[in-house]
């Protein structure tokens, strides 16, 4: 009898989610090129030759209305949390089903994605890129192989050259900078006044 | 033997067990996984590039500047007064003792802003509160705080008050103030005029 009560205070407590990777093995998994979902890899989803592949959809619902990846669910990001969604996440996860979370930009998914990753779910890649670099570039996914544009974590410029001093002291840029540019502005609508 | 004497002594030994239970550090409690979703989904951690440069030229000293780029890239250019500490070491012990220190705000910056991402969720989920990233990273720094776009005659007088405040402090950060020492000019602050659609025509 004691037993009964003793196991059933123990599925009670139970929490739904529980971290299955620890720290380090997290901070690692960040770098794991398996985590991650490309573009080029969305063809072969739409083609249908990638079987076995769910598109989640984080942003609201009416960025969704106003078109989406074809395929995809809309999961908004505060239902992540619904229980229903973990159960279906388990489901998928059994069935070996790849789950692949988009957001606007790839910052949006990135979040959720290291969270489901460190409970438990190896299943889940985030799009690169996100929905943003979707959109742009939908006529021609294979091409992303080798853009760049969408790849994070890389310098966009010069930092230490264009942020300079400009007085000459560390670069000898040119001085055609003054310090204060007074741009007047252009007359934008021809003032018809008059009698 | 007086008896309170043994009485004492016994609490005493009590006490002395119980300090045996003490944790050897206040360190914070691990976030619960839903709390930690809950906290992911909501917006309220990234700052802007001009937050982040106001607070710079105020010389806020609440504000701690986090790098997790690589060695390399931060000793070329960081922001003033940011601290190293790449992603990788992020969890080394000695790293994190920067975090949750009652009073700081403390900022990650990176390239772009996924690896800050990346550090903000590993932080939240050691339990640390006060932590914040730099939307946009450095890139949009040299976007927005160095290199500033003037904005079009049709926009808000908003977008003007914005731009104004981007070249003071592209002039901070670039010492582009004391270039023209040689020259005598007053910098004479403009003001522009804010925008009205009523158009004061007439005799």
């Amino acid at each position: 009898m004691a037993a009964v009560i003793i196991t059933g205070i123990i599925i009670l407590e139970k929490p739904l989610l529980s971290y299955k990777s620890d720290m380090q093995e997290s901070l690692k998994d960040l770098n794991n090129k398996d985590a991650m979902f490309y573009p080029w890899q969305l063809n072969d989803v739409l083609n249908n030759k990638m079987q076995n592949v769910v598109l989640f959809d984080i942003r609201n619902d009416y960025d969704f209305s106003h078109g989406h990846i074809p395929g995809a669910e809309n999961i908004q990001a505060e239902d992540l949390s619904d229980k229903g969604f973990f159960k279906r996440m388990k489901n998928l996860k059994e069935k070996n089903t790849t789950v692949v979370l988009y957001g606007n930009d790839q910052l949006q998914a990135n979040g959720p994605w290291m969270l489901f990753r460190q409970v438990g779910f190896s299943n889940v890649k985030v799009l690169a890129g996100g929905y943003q670099y979707y959109v742009q570039h939908k006529d021609d996914l294979a091409a992303s192989k080798t853009d760049s544009s969408f790849m994070e974590g890389i310098p966009r410029y010069n930092f230490a050259k264009m942020a300079a001093p400009k007085n000459g002291a560390v670069m000898n840029t040119s001085t055609e900078k003054k310090p204060v540019q007074i741009q007047r502005r252009k007359k934008t609508t021809v003032v018809s006044g008059g009698c | 033997m007086n008896k309170n004497y043994v009485f004492l002594t016994v609490l005493m030994f009590v006490l002395a067990l119980g300090t045996l239970f003490f944790r050897e550090t206040d360190k914070p409690e691990e976030t619960a996984p839903e709390q930690l979703l809950w906290d992911i989904i909501r917006p309220n951690r990234y700052v802007t590039t001009d937050q982040v440069a106001k607070r710079i030229i105020q010389g806020d000293p609440s504000l701690e500047i986090v790098d997790v780029r690589n060695k390399d890239e931060y000793s070329r250019f960081s922001l003033p007064g940011a601290i190293n500490i790449p992603l990788d070491s992020l969890l080394n012990k000695n790293n994190l003792l920067y975090f949750g220190v009652p009073g700081i705000d403390v900022v990650f910056i990176a390239n772009d802003d996924i690896a800050s991402d990346q550090a903000w969720v590993l932080t939240k989920r050691l339990g640390f509160n006060g932590t914040y990233v730099l939307k946009g990273g450095l890139n949009r720094w040299m976007e927005t705080i160095i290199d500033p776009k003037e904005p079009s005659e049709e926009e808000p007088a908003t977008a003007w008050a914005v731009y104004d405040f981007r070249r003071g402090a592209m002039m901070y950060f670039t010492g582009a103030k004391t270039g023209n020492v040689e020259s005598s000019k007053v910098v004479v602050p403009i003001k522009r005029r804010k925008k009205t659609n009523v158009v004061a025509g007439g005799c």
